[in-house]
């Protein structure tokens, strides 16, 4: 049992790959934003990489073992400390009953992971643990966690002085300029070629009004082709504009003349163009970025990004364990 | 004894709610951050007169330990 003195800003319960298979009823998948660094956590106490854990962003919680176990903080470095005494990132602690963890800012990246051996062990809601803030589903009671909470654990018996080797890790970018891959589609057609250059050539500027749910893109205004403009009325008036269709998980949504990416509580339609895709694999660099800070997106393949994928999930497994 | 009043977040200088001479008592809130749609309110840890505001309304892509108040 994991009792919560600080909550942290909007710390969550979250699993991999979450709440899948009920987009049909609008529930995104939900999950951890950076899944690299997740599954690694769980790989580090023994648990199954998409075992429940807590997602800390920008400011980190303090928490109190009811128990005896294993734990190991992964991700942003919110420069964890056991009962005051800093403990290393990337690495399973052990820690007794009645000590308390405490995380700070995330010194470097934003998202910090938080996996105990034997998992978090909250409620499952529609096949996942996951919190879906804005459905107010998943998690405990919907939301993020509170002060005076005690987050049930499961039984699991982790080894501590286990680290995650440097080179399985995200490296997370200190210059505050992120290389973030991109699929074409599937409204590409709707942008002009001056449009997609300007796209691609731009250092986009992360909103600090972005959520889970999507990540608000700051930049030049886009220009379309004639399909944009010579189009049924049903489609709606602006050139970005499109009768509702179902939006990917990574879309660049493009409402009105401001890029959105859809991350993991995205809505999963409506009636913006999806001029690009962010796929699955670079994924764990939005979830370690902060406002203010840059995209330049890059085309790849599908087959390349999904290659990249299983580049990944590879590393999120014991070959990627050494004795610290 | 300086209180130095750091950036608790990365994020966007929402609300700056003091100047230099003015008089806070512990607890009242200094400045509003913003990072991802949330409010982070930073509060004086302690009774004093501000001496330094190093922050504006509106900067963006501010970074977590930065002082941005100096209450003497």
């Amino acid at each position: 049992m994991l009792e919560v003195l600080k909550p942290g800003l909007e710390t969550s319960i979250q699993d991999w790959p979450g709440r899948q298979g009920y987009l049909k009823f609008g529930f995104p998948w939900s999950g951890p934003m950076d899944d690299w660094s997740f599954r690694l956590a769980n790989v580090l106490v023994g648990n199954p990489v998409g075992a429940a854990g807590l997602e800390c962003q920008f400011i980190g919680p303090t928490l109190r073992f009811q128990r005896d176990g294993v734990f190991a903080v992964t991700g942003a470095d919110m420069q964890p400390k056991l009962d005051g005494q800093p403990v290393p990132m990337w690495t399973s602690t052990a820690v007794k009953a009645g000590q308390t963890l405490e995380l700070a800012f995330a010194k470097v990246g934003a998202r910090a992971y938080l996996a105990v051996a034997g998992g978090i062990t909250n409620e499952v809601f529609f096949g996942s643990r996951s919190t879906f803030h804005k459905g107010g589903i998943g998690g405990m009671g919907g939301h993020a966690i509170k002060a005076g909470q005690v987050l049930p654990v499961g039984d699991g018996r982790g080894q501590a002085g286990r680290r995650a080797k440097e080179a399985s890790r995200p490296v997370i970018v200190t210059d505050k300029r992120w290389s973030v891959e991109v699929c074409r589609g599937p409204n590409d057609d709707w942008v002009d070629e001056a449009g997609h250059e300007r796209f691609l050539a731009t250092d986009w500027k992360l909103s600090a009004k972005s959520d889970r749910g999507g990540f608000r893109l700051e930049g030049p205004d886009w220009t379309f082709t004639d399909k944009a403009y010579n189009k049924p009325p049903e489609h709606g008036s602006e050139p970005g504009n499109i009768v509702d269709h179902g939006y990917p998980l990574g879309a660049i949504n493009l409402a009105g003349q401001t890029p959105i990416i859809l991350v993991k509580d995205w809505p999963d339609g409506g009636g913006f163009i999806n001029p690009y895709t962010v796929p699955g694999c670079a994924f764990w660099k939005l979830g370690q970025s902060k406002p203010g800070e840059t995209y330049r997106f890059s085309v790849v393949s599908v087959k390349d990004a999904q290659a990249r994928a299983r580049e990944i999930t590879a590393l999120c497994n014991e070959s990627s364990i050494e004795q610290a | 004894m300086a209180h130095e009043v750091e950036l608790q977040t990365a994020g966007n200088m929402w609300k700056v709610l003091v100047k230099p001479g003015d008089a806070v008592k512990a607890g009242d809130t200094l400045f509003i951050m913003e990072v991802m749609k949330m409010e982070v309110p930073h509060e004086a840890p302690a009774d004093g007169i501000v001496s330094a505001v190093n922050v504006s309304e509106g900067e963006e892509g501010l970074d977590a330990g930065f002082v941005a108040v100096v209450i003497d």
